[in-house]
């Protein structure tokens, strides 16, 4: 991989930034907490927006706006950081919707106590996540990655609802124990690579270089994507997930279901497929089945939920297998999909949430029966609740269309029945979304009550705002993301060329 | 043999390299002596003050003297660099420890001078026992670590738990001694030498003393770092000490007390290796989760984190199991993480215990982050470095026993430590979401927290974060120190 050395030290800042913010929440006064909040997220948006513009797409297969500092020189520990086509992406992703996530807490009626510490939890987590995004040391990579579990997992447990406790101890004690797995699996790489080459270094790059095949390959690959499949989460691990869903504040849930799930993804392409190579060939049939478990599974679990919050998780954990699926199907059109859907299902469950969130504090229920005909005297959130619902159905035009159109086409390749088993998928994704908009538009129930209900406006609106913008654009103008990635998710399938 | 040859053979100790362990020798011998003729009013003021000037002007002699190392006494003290490291964290912790006596005992209303002699005696032993191969003055010093151990223990004359906890330390301790000193027997029988380090490069027939040498000796200390099944003592002592020392036996005692067996380490040759990493990976698997499954039902909070002591020395023993130098790193990494954190938390208990009608459970801890936030944030700390998550330093030192453990192929036991954690989990994530997700039920208020308490507290609060966030610090130390101790 290239390195392009940064000319300015701007992913630092982005992680700076939201970080530095916090603590300033944290001893600034209780008045000025919200302004706080929204100025840090906002200027870190707008950081990336620079990245975004200097950005040398002719190269985005290489490692840019690359910056290194030593921590501890004879184990090769390094904060590596750097941003390539597929970092980008996620990066962009993270600053959008924490910039979302806080917009929308301004006017949340669940967050009324304890606020500098909800700013301060949200703007750690988005400065944590930058930082999953964006190194490319395996041990700074795992310190981030373990961190951003601290702040939802408080996120839950204070601010979330009636089983906030039961919730946020699940998603503490899957989340750090699947992660030890990873801990593991990344000492052992580095201790081998050490046996071979005669230094110790958890640099990506020296480690790709690495060949790690045979017994070993498929040992790693498997301590590796343990931590990843419970972060994603895949169908036997994903218990955790309706449970942090149903419970966490509607922020929580934005952030958790638009950025903490694809740093599993993410991780599953950089790493898993990146540096194993072999035994992600090896296991691919295996791979792949469990994806399409995933997507059926929880497709056919969606449907049933009562509970409008579990129905969104559900919802998302199936997307999350179109995702998988669509990776492990290693090839161009696969990771394309596979890397576009994790954008797109990151506006789309982002605004399901909040959706859920907008409803919930009109009628303080998450029941579905009572949400029948909801959106009736709301006609600019029916509108809002319409694209959503429609763009992650997978309609043309709306933003997961693309994931789920080329994952069938790339299923093709390996014959019509694994592409007609990926349809069913579809299909029953749609069943689900059409269902919930059944109930929030066509079923009757007496009007009294909604009557008087006011239109979505303000602050929550310009959040839905910001997260339709970017489905539409995809919708309609794929190519101006998948210029970004491509030339990256090439370069980690060049390797399984030679492999055959 | 002539009188004046006899008198040519004497060789002058170079006391530049016994300087920190003079002071705190004299800082004893002082304190002793006031003890004896001041005033019950002086001696609450000098008192402390002595021992405080003793300890931080041995901190500075262990920066100065930092570089030399060698051997004196007739080769039977030596300083090194890992004892210097060990040291430097001895005298810091115990520093630690020594600005929450003096409130903490008035509060029992049972401060008595004994307490600071016995403080600089049993620092002075804990400094010797880590810096010595010759068999006789490590036997010495740890029955000296030990006598001093229990007096502390049993400080608190009038309580009952404390004189149980005591009680049961000195017979399994004395027990420990004793087998440590048979071993020791054994291995003089098999060398003919009292030099660990000729002992073990000692090319002799008869592996049979030897082995059982080494056993017994091992089975001393393990008694002594509480590895199952010797550590029946360990909560009931931990538990029944005046908290301050609990801190103190945690931290500096779990230090000293591992030194030499980390001594023993490099010296194990090829031909025991696997049976060393057998013996010892085996009883380090059953301390960790033993201890950990145990700890997970306890509803006070000093057997609780006496339980985590028991289940961290399986941790460090899982280090001990790789003869390699990356193992030995590990150790000594582990060793100097246990303590910091355990001494913080222990000392954070310390200072609840003063405020009013305290008793220790864990259900007290409801709602901490209201009624001492800045505690409730130090303490919370603690538990995460304990469990080991990042950037505190109990991840490095996990981190770093997972390199060690994959070096020598040890899967089982790596899977093994992570089972553990799972479990431990569920405890110290508990006191986490009592204190900051529960509602409080009862007022906390520490009464007239001194700004030395508070400041020793932050200081060890901010080790823990920043000895893992810029690790050079202290690796300069432990890299050359684990290589020089291979170079034998």
């Amino acid at each position: 991989m290239e390195i392009i050395e940064a000319p300015f030290p701007f992913v630092t800042l982005s992680i700076a930034v939201p970080a530095l913010f916090a603590l300033g929440v944290l001893y600034l006064s209780q008045k000025h907490v919200k302004i706080l909040g929204v100025l840090g997220s906002l200027i870190t948006f707008f950081i990336s927006l620079i990245v975004l513009y200097l950005f040398d797409y002719s190269r985005a297969g290489s490692v840019q706006f690359y910056e290194e500092y030593l921590i501890l020189e004879e184990l090769g520990v390094k904060l590596s950081l750097g941003i390539d086509g597929l970092s980008l992406i996620m990066y962009l992703l993270t600053t959008l919707v924490s910039l979302v996530a806080i917009l929308w807490s301004i006017r949340d009626h669940q967050i009324s106590t304890r606020l500098r510490e909800y700013f301060f939890a949200f703007l750690l987590s988005e400065s944590f996540l930058i930082g999953v995004f964006t190194s490319f040391d395996l041990i700074v990579f795992f310190v981030f990655y373990e961190l951003t579990l601290l702040p939802m997992f408080f996120a839950i447990g204070i601010w979330g609802y009636k089983l906030r406790l039961y919730s946020a101890y699940k998603f503490f004690i899957y989340i750090f124990v699947s992660s030890l797995f990873l801990l593991l699996g990344v000492a052992t790489a580095v201790v081998l690579n050490y046996q071979k080459t005669g230094s110790f270094s958890f640099s990506y790059f020296d480690l790709l270089k690495a060949d790690f095949s045979g017994t070993a390959g498929l040992l790693l690959f498997v301590l590796f994507f343990i931590a990843f499949a419970v972060k994603t989460p895949l169908v036997p691990f994903h218990t955790w997930l309706p449970d942090a869903h149903g419970e966490a504040p509607t922020a929580g849930s934005v952030v958790l279901a638009a950025i903490l799930l694809k740093m599993g993804t993410y991780a599953l392409v950089r790493f898993n497929i990146g540096l194993f190579p072999e035994a992600t060939l090896k296991l691919m049939p295996y791979l792949v089945s469990i994806g399409i478990i995933t997507i059926l599974y929880a497709s056919w679990m969606t449907i049933v939920q009562n509970n409008v919050k579990r129905f969104v998780a559900y919802s998302s954990v199936s997307h999350m297998g179109f995702i998988v699926t669509a990776m492990f199907l290693l090839n161009r059109e696969g990771m394309k999909a596979s890397v576009i859907e994790m954008f797109a299902h990151g506006m789309t469950s982002a605004s399901l949430f909040m959706i859920a969130g907008f409803i919930y504090n009109r009628l303080h229920t998450f029941n579905m029966n009572s949400l029948r005909g909801s959106v009736k005297f709301m006609p600019l959130f029916a509108v809002i609740v319409a694209l959503t619902a429609f763009a992650s159905m997978g309609l043309p035009g709306g933003s997961s269309f693309w994931g789920k159109f080329l994952t069938v086409l790339s299923a093709k390749e390996y014959g019509t029945k694994l592409a007609l088993l990926v349809l069913g998928g579809a299909f029953f994704s749609a069943a689900y979304v059409l269902y919930m908009l059944k109930t929030l538009f066509l079923d009757v129930r007496e009007e009294s009550i909604l009557i008087h209900f006011t239109d979505i406006r303000g602050y929550k609106l310009l959040s839905f705002l910001l997260l339709l913008i970017p489905i539409l654009l995809i919708g309609f103008f794929p190519h101006l993301f998948f210029g970004m990635f491509v030339e990256a998710t090439d370069l980690i399938l060049k390797r399984f060329i030679n492999l055959g | 043999m002539e009188v004046k040859e006899l008198i040519g053979t004497i060789e002058l100790p170079d006391l530049g390299l016994f300087l920190p362990e003079l002071i705190v020798l004299i800082t004893a011998f002082v304190l002793f002596t006031l003890d004896l003729a001041l005033s019950p009013a002086r001696k609450r003021l000098l008192l402390p003050s002595i021992s405080a000037i003793g300890y931080v002007s041995a901190f500075i002699s262990l920066f100065l003297t930092g570089g030399m190392t060698g051997d004196t006494f007739y080769r039977t003290f030596t300083k090194d660099t890992l004892g210097t490291l060990i040291k430097i964290f001895e005298v810091l912790i115990t520093i630690g420890v020594l600005a929450f006596a003096n409130r903490y005992f008035r509060h029992r209303r049972s401060l008595y001078g004994e307490f600071y002699y016995m403080l600089a005696f049993t620092l002075l032993a804990s400094m010797i026992l880590v810096s010595s191969y010759n068999l006789i003055v490590i036997y010495v010093a740890l029955e000296f670590v030990s006598i001093g151990f229990y007096i502390l223990t049993a400080l608190m004359r009038g309580s009952f738990i404390a004189k149980e906890g005591a009680y049961k330390y000195l017979i399994l301790g004395g027990l420990s001694i004793a087998l440590a000193s048979y071993g020791a027997v054994f291995m003089y029988i098999y060398a003919g030498s009292i030099d660990l380090r000729e002992i073990l490069t000692y090319r002799g027939q008869d592996h049979h003393y030897l082995i059982l040498g080494i056993v017994l000796f091992l089975i001393g200390f393990a008694i002594k770092i509480g590895a199952v099944p010797f550590h029946f003592w360990l909560p009931d002592a931990y538990q029944g000490a005046p908290t301050p020392i609990t801190a103190f036996m945690a931290s500096v005692g779990k230090m000293a007390f591992f030194v030499p067996v980390v001594r023993i380490m490099p010296l194990i040759g090829e031909k025991f290796s696997f049976a060393w990493m057998i013996t010892v990976g085996v009883i380090a698997a059953v301390t960790m989760l033993y201890g950990n499954i145990v700890a997970l039902v306890q509803k006070d909070i000093k057997r609780l984190l006496a339980y985590s002591s028991i289940a961290h020395s399986g941790y460090i023993l899982a280090g001990v199991a790789v003869t390699e130098t990356i193992g030995l790193k590990a150790v000594i990494y582990f060793l100097i993480a246990y303590g910091v954190m355990s001494a913080g938390a222990f000392l954070a208990v310390a200072l609840l215990e003063r405020s009013g009608g305290w008793e220790n459970t864990i259900a007290e801890f409801s709602g901490l982050r209201f009624s001492a936030p800045y505690l409730a944030f130090s303490f919370m700390i603690f538990m995460f470095a304990l469990l080991g998550v990042p950037p505190t330093v109990g991840f490095v030192g996990k981190t770093l026993v997972f390199m060690a453990l994959s070096y020598d192929k040890l899967w089982w036991l790596a899977l093994i430590i992570i089972l553990s954690t799972a479990i431990s989990t569920g405890y110290y994530v508990r006191l986490v979401v009592l204190m900051y997700m529960k509602d409080r039920e009862k007022e906390v208020s520490v009464r007239e927290r001194s700004y030395l308490e508070t400041a020793s507290l932050a200081v060890l609060t901010l080790l823990t974060i920043l000895l893992a966030v810029f690790p050079s610090a202290i690796w300069e130390l432990i890299s050359p120190s684990a290589e020089i101790l291979f170079q034998r």
